[in-house]
């Protein structure tokens, strides 16, 4: 059970995290979000594996945005109305201005949360091969995007090595920043240019192992929808039912 | 023996250019036949090849006139993907024909789209793996494999279709002589075995022994000259220093000198960190050690990278060399020069970024393969510069795996083995000494060898 998370069908866990920022996005207290947000930090802790530090270092623009909601919507907030329950300065926080902020940022931590569990329990050749299996995606698009999933490490060393082989022939970086950037297009130039060429070339390859892009029949990596995700569903489920109903549990 | 491939007054052109490039071809193949498609570079050689397993003229929008006929039926009364099945193609370029991960996936992906059954492809899989013996290699990443390595699975990929042809473009180009060696005995057993028709396109057919029934030559090649032994050019004083150098993933520490207008060869098998010398010599990969002089001049495996400007004249012109014309009349590029860099042709290219270096007025310069994909002309011309260079005073460090060309062209050979650097020996002794070039990769040239029959 402790790599439940990791075992689940991509496909089914795509639909079920997209259903829960769906129900999310109709609930505006501070609350619901809050407690949603914490249940998806405990189901990660007990059925998945994942290098927290790196966790970490993924949430922090989302910590700085949710910050950044919340005392822009202190500081300039329309809404007025109520009591104020805090003072200093020239400000006067009312308790309507704090209810807003909290609900802002909180919702953000919420889906941050919910996309990291995704992002990081999920193998993106078997999300894809889940997608087509599960959900039909066409293979001309599945395929597709898997070929370029391949290319993205062959484009940043080629990246470098463009950089390289401009400096050895004696283009000298601007000094100015916006020249220096005007400058990078000289880099682009060669790799876009080599990279529809290898596009091209791998398109030629598949077409000629027989690739179509049409359905196909059976598939060599079966992905199947087992017991393990009717569970890890169900918890999904309950996670989210809780979050919503805080108001009936929490007196 | 029937033929599997007719081409009967066959004219193709490309949609933005005036000239055909093929012009009322005929030619046919028979089953079981090995034929190698031989020509300048630039001929239609390629074209010809996507003609037969139909990517053409579909993907470019050419125009083709005259019959084209695979197995007694016109090409195009094909579905799309129904020839593919039997007419199996292995690309040029080891990194641009893989679509997958690990080899497995990658052979799954073929199967799948042959609509097997998945018992079915679990067989086919581990028989094609057995049969090309690279059974430990099923889970392997294929990023991570070398070139070699990565050609046998392209070939394996073919193979595991069953076809009843199956097309080779330059599939050594990119391999050392003796993995190409290994390779040509390893097609030769298996074409035995698998009685398919081959078809290749080749311009290194020494490698190929007498592999090949039949020579079809696309366009009457120049006669050219066989390269001739070069006598030395080297002079007393050093002009390359290289101390200590070692850089990551896992080059050991190399020390080196080069004298001037020295010819010194770098040679070593696939993956032993030829690349990653030449890079860490250049700085263009962080090294620990020194070099001297600092500024040296850069061919890469990809010309592509060097190109700054607009046009192949340009290009020539960037570091401000004088008698550009001149340099571009050698190397056969007046006719291009107003052309971008990366609109002309493969071998083009790698000869616009040499001209790009030698006009630049670089002491030393080192080149990876110039002379892989590079025709018998362009060979010869890429020999008489380097020597004409050579005799100026310039220093030349060159990768290469083609052996006749080294033994022409080296006055001394570095070995690298593994990232540590044997030694560096002067020519003569390592084309003597069979069991350094066997524990290199490498193989005893030609010219050696006629000469050898000359004296007994």
């Amino acid at each position: 059970m402790k790599h439940a998370l990791h075992k689940m069908n991509p496909s089914l866990k795509f639909l079920l995290l997209t259903v829960c920022m769906i129900t999310m996005a109709f609930f505006f207290d501070p609350w619901t979000p809050l407690l949603f947000c914490i249940g998806i930090l405990v189901l990660q802790i007990l059925f998945s594996r994942i290098n927290w530090k790196k966790w970490l270092l993924f949430m922090i623009p989302f910590f700085v945005t949710a910050f950044g909601y919340f005392w822009s919507t202190i500081v300039f907030a329309e809404d007025q109305s109520g009591p104020v329950i805090w003072s200093f300065w020239v400000l006067n926080v009312t308790e309507t201005q704090l209810h807003y902020a909290l609900s802002l940022s909180f919702r953000i931590l919420a889906f941050s949360s919910l996309s990291l569990l995704f992002a990081f329990t999920t193998n993106p050749n078997t999300f894809i091969m889940s997608l087509m299996q599960q959900l039909k995606l066409s293979p001309k698009i599945a395929y597709g995007v898997m070929v370029g999933y391949q290319f993205l490490p062959v484009l940043k060393d080629e990246f470098i090595h463009i950089q390289q082989a401009h400096r050895l022939r004696g283009a000298t970086p601007e000094k100015n920043a916006l020249q220096r950037l005007l400058g990078v297009r000289r880099i682009l130039i060669p790799m876009l240019a080599g990279a529809v060429r290898k596009a091209e070339s791998a398109a030629f390859a598949m077409e000629a192992r027989g690739f179509t892009g049409e359905r196909r029949t059976s598939y060599f990596q079966v992905i199947t929808v087992s017991k393990i995700d009717g569970v890890c569903a169900a918890l999904f489920l309950i996670v989210l039912l809780l979050s919503c109903t805080n108001r009936l549990w929490i007196s | 023996m029937p033929n599997v491939i007719c081409f009967n007054n066959v004219t193709f052109s490309y949609p933005d250019e005036e000239q055909p490039i093929l012009k009322n071809l005929s030619l046919s193949i028979r089953r079981g036949e090995r034929v190698v498609i031989t020509g300048p570079s630039g001929c239609g050689k390629t074209t010809l090849l996507y003609l037969c397993n139909r990517l053409f003229p579909d993907n470019c929008d050419g125009i083709l006139t005259g019959s084209l006929e695979l197995f007694g039926k016109d090409s195009f009364s094909y579905i799309p993907g129904e020839i593919n099945h039997r007419i199996a193609t292995v690309f040029q370029d080891p990194d641009a024909q893989f679509c997958m991960q690990t080899v497995e996936e990658e052979l799954a992906f073929t199967l799948e789209n042959l609509h097997l059954p998945r018992e079915e492809m679990e067989i086919r899989i581990f028989e094609v793996l057995h049969l090309t013996g690279l059974s430990e290699f099923r889970h392997a990443i294929i990023q991570k494999l070398s070139g070699g390595q990565k050609q046998r699975i392209a070939t394996a990929c073919a193979l595991i279709m069953e076809p009843e042809v199956l097309l080779l473009d330059e599939p050594i180009a990119h391999l050392d002589p003796y993995t190409a060696k290994k390779y040509v005995e390893w097609l030769d057993q298996l074409q035995i075995k698998r009685k398919i028709t081959i078809i290749a396109i080749e311009h290194r057919l020494d490698l190929w022994g007498d592999f090949f029934e039949r020579n079809i030559q696309l366009n009457k090649t120049e006669d050219t000259t066989p390269l001739q032994k070069r006598n030395t050019s080297i002079q007393e004083n050093a002009s390359f220093l290289a101390n200590s150098i070692s850089a990551k993933p896992f080059l050991q520490e190399v020390s080196f000198t080069l004298n001037r207008g020295e010819i010194t060869v770098l040679a070593g098998p696939n993956g032993s960190g030829k690349s990653t010398l030449l890079k860490a010599l250049c700085q263009l990969i962080p090294l620990n050690g020194t070099v001297q002089p600092e500024r040296l001049g850069y061919v890469p495996q990809s010309p592509d990278f060097l190109f700054l400007t607009k046009s192949v004249h340009e290009e020539v012109a960037f570091g401000g060399g004088n008698d550009v014309d001149k340099m571009l009349t050698r190397l056969k590029l007046i006719t291009i020069a107003d052309d971008h860099p990366f609109a002309v042709s493969h071998g083009q290219k790698r000869r616009v970024a040499i001209a790009a270096m030698l006009s630049d007025g670089r002491d030393v310069i080192v080149m990876d393969e110039p002379t892989s994909g590079q025709d018998a002309a362009a060979l010869s011309e890429l020999f008489q510069l380097i020597d004409e260079r050579s005799r100026a005073g310039t220093t030349f460090l060159i990768v290469t795996h083609d052996m006749e060309f080294a033994y022409c062209i080296a006055d001394s050979i570095l070995l690298l083995n593994n990232g540590r650097l044997t030694g560096k020996f002067p020519a003569a002794d390592v084309w003597r000494n069979e069991n350094l070039q066997l524990d290199h990769h490498l193989l005893p040239p030609k010219g050696l060898m006629s000469r050898e029959a000359c004296f007994t």
